[in-house]
C-alpha cells in the first residue's frame, strides 16, 4: 500500500467517526411495544428459560403476594422493543438504525454483544402497555479487536408504561466489526 | 410447593451461590431465542452460524438474561426483587455444551431505604466464561416479612 493510499483510507474513517459521533445524545423516536404484556408471552419465555418463579405464571400465588397479580419476568425487558419479522415497522429511521446502516455500508457488517446492564424499577404487569425510545450513548474510535476492526456502539433503550413511569433501562454496547480485517 | 424467600439479615457477604448446571440443546437455543422475539439468523440457522466462523448457533443475549434471573431469583425466593443485571459477554456457547453457574454474595448494604445484595456470578461453558455479571436483589427483612 502506498503511503497516499494508505493516507485516504485514514482520512475516510475519520469522515466516518465524524458522522457516527453527529448521532451520539440524538434520542430516537418513542416507539410502542407490538403487544400489550400478556400471560402467553410471560409463559412462553418461563417455558423455554425453565424458570418456575411462582410469581410469573401461578394466578392463586401471585394474587395473594404484594403485586396482587402476576408480573412479567423483569429480565423480558428486551423482549417488549424486538423488532418484527413481518411486517416491517413503519417507524422513522432513529440515530441507532442511522449509526448500524452507515457501519454495514462501510463494511462493518457483523455484530456481537460486549456487554449489558439491564435496570429494573417498576415490574410490568399483564395489560400493561410499555412504550420505548432509545439514545446511543457513546460511539468509539475504529478499535482493532481479536474478531477484526469494529465499533463498539453503545445504546441505552429506556421503558416505560401507559402511566409514563419509567418500567427499566437497557444499555446493550455491541461490537461492529469487520470479520477478520 | 412451598416457596421462600431469603432475608436479607441471612444473607453473609462472601457466601456463595450453589452451582447450577444447565445442559444446552439445539432446542433450547432456539426457544429462548424465539421466546425472546430474537429472530437472526445466528440464533437458529446452523448453516448460517458456520459460514460466519462458528461452530453452530449460539445463545443469545436475552437467554443469558433469563438464566441470570432465574439462577438469582431461584437462590433468593420469588419474593426478591431483581434490581439490576449487568453482564460481560465472552465466549459463545453452543448446542451440547454445559453451562456451570456460580455465584458469591459479594456486598450487602442498604440504599434509599432498601436491603440490597450484590451478586457477582460466572457462567462457564467449555470454551471458558460465557460471561461474567453482576445482579442486585432487593430482599425483604425479618420485620418486613
Amino acid at each position: 500500500m502506498t503511503p497516499q493510499r494508505r493516507y485516504c483510507k485514514v482520512d475516510m474513517n475519520q469522515t466516518l467517526y465524524e458522522e457516527l459521533k453527529a448521532l451520539v445524545g440524538v434520542e430516537g423516536p418513542r416507539l410502542e411495544a407490538l403487544d400489550e404484556v400478556c400471560q402467553p408471552m410471560i409463559r412462553h419465555w418461563c417455558e423455554a428459560m425453565q424458570d418456575a418463579n411462582p410469581l410469573y405464571t401461578d394466578q392463586e400465588y401471585a394474587r395473594s403476594s404484594k403485586y396482587g397479580s402476576t408480573i412479567a419476568p423483569p429480565t423480558m425487558l428486551l423482549s417488549w422493543s424486538m423488532e418484527p419479522l413481518w411486517p416491517p415497522r413503519k417507524a422513522p429511521s432513529g440515530s441507532l438504525d442511522q449509526a448500524i446502516d452507515r457501519l454495514d455500508k462501510a463494511g462493518f457488517n457483523q455484530v456481537i454483544i460486549a456487554g449489558s446492564t439491564q435496570k429494573y424499577f417498576k415490574p410490568l404487569f399483564p395489560g400493561d402497555r410499555v412504550t420505548f425510545t432509545y439514545r446511543v450513548d457513546d460511539i468509539s474510535p475504529e478499535r482493532q479487536t481479536a474478531l477484526g476492526k469494529g465499533y463498539f456502539v453503545t445504546t441505552t433503550f429506556t421503558y416505560s408504561n401507559q402511566k409514563g413511569e419509567l418500567v427499566g433501562t437497557q444499555t446493550l454496547t455491541m461490537l461492529k466489526y469487520h470479520a477478520g480485517s | 410447593m412451598v416457596w421462600k424467600t431469603l432475608c436479607w439479615e441471612d444473607v453473609k457477604e462472601g457466601q456463595e451461590l450453589p452451582l447450577v448446571t444447565r445442559d444446552i440443546t439445539t432446542t433450547t437455543v432456539i426457544s429462548c431465542a424465539i421466546a425472546s422475539l430474537d429472530f437472526i439468523l445466528l440464533h437458529h440457522d446452523r448453516e448460517y452460524a458456520q459460514q460466519a466462523g462458528l461452530k453452530d448457533i449460539i445463545v443469545n443475549t436475552p437467554t443469558i438474561y433469563g438464566f441470570a434471573g432465574k439462577y438469582l431469583t431461584d437462590w433468593a425466593g420469588p419474593e426478591a426483587e431483581l434490581k439490576e443485571i449487568s453482564l460481560r459477554l465472552m465466549m459463545p456457547c453452543f448446542p451440547g455444551d454445559t453451562m456451570k453457574m456460580t455465584g458469591k454474595a459479594t456486598r450487602k448494604y442498604i440504599d434509599t431505604g432498601q436491603h440490597l445484595v450484590d451478586i457477582e456470578f460466572t457462567f462457564a461453558v467449555p470454551l471458558g466464561q460465557n460471561c461474567t455479571g453482576k445482579g442486585t436483589l432487593a430482599l425483604p427483612t425479618k420485620e418486613s416479612s
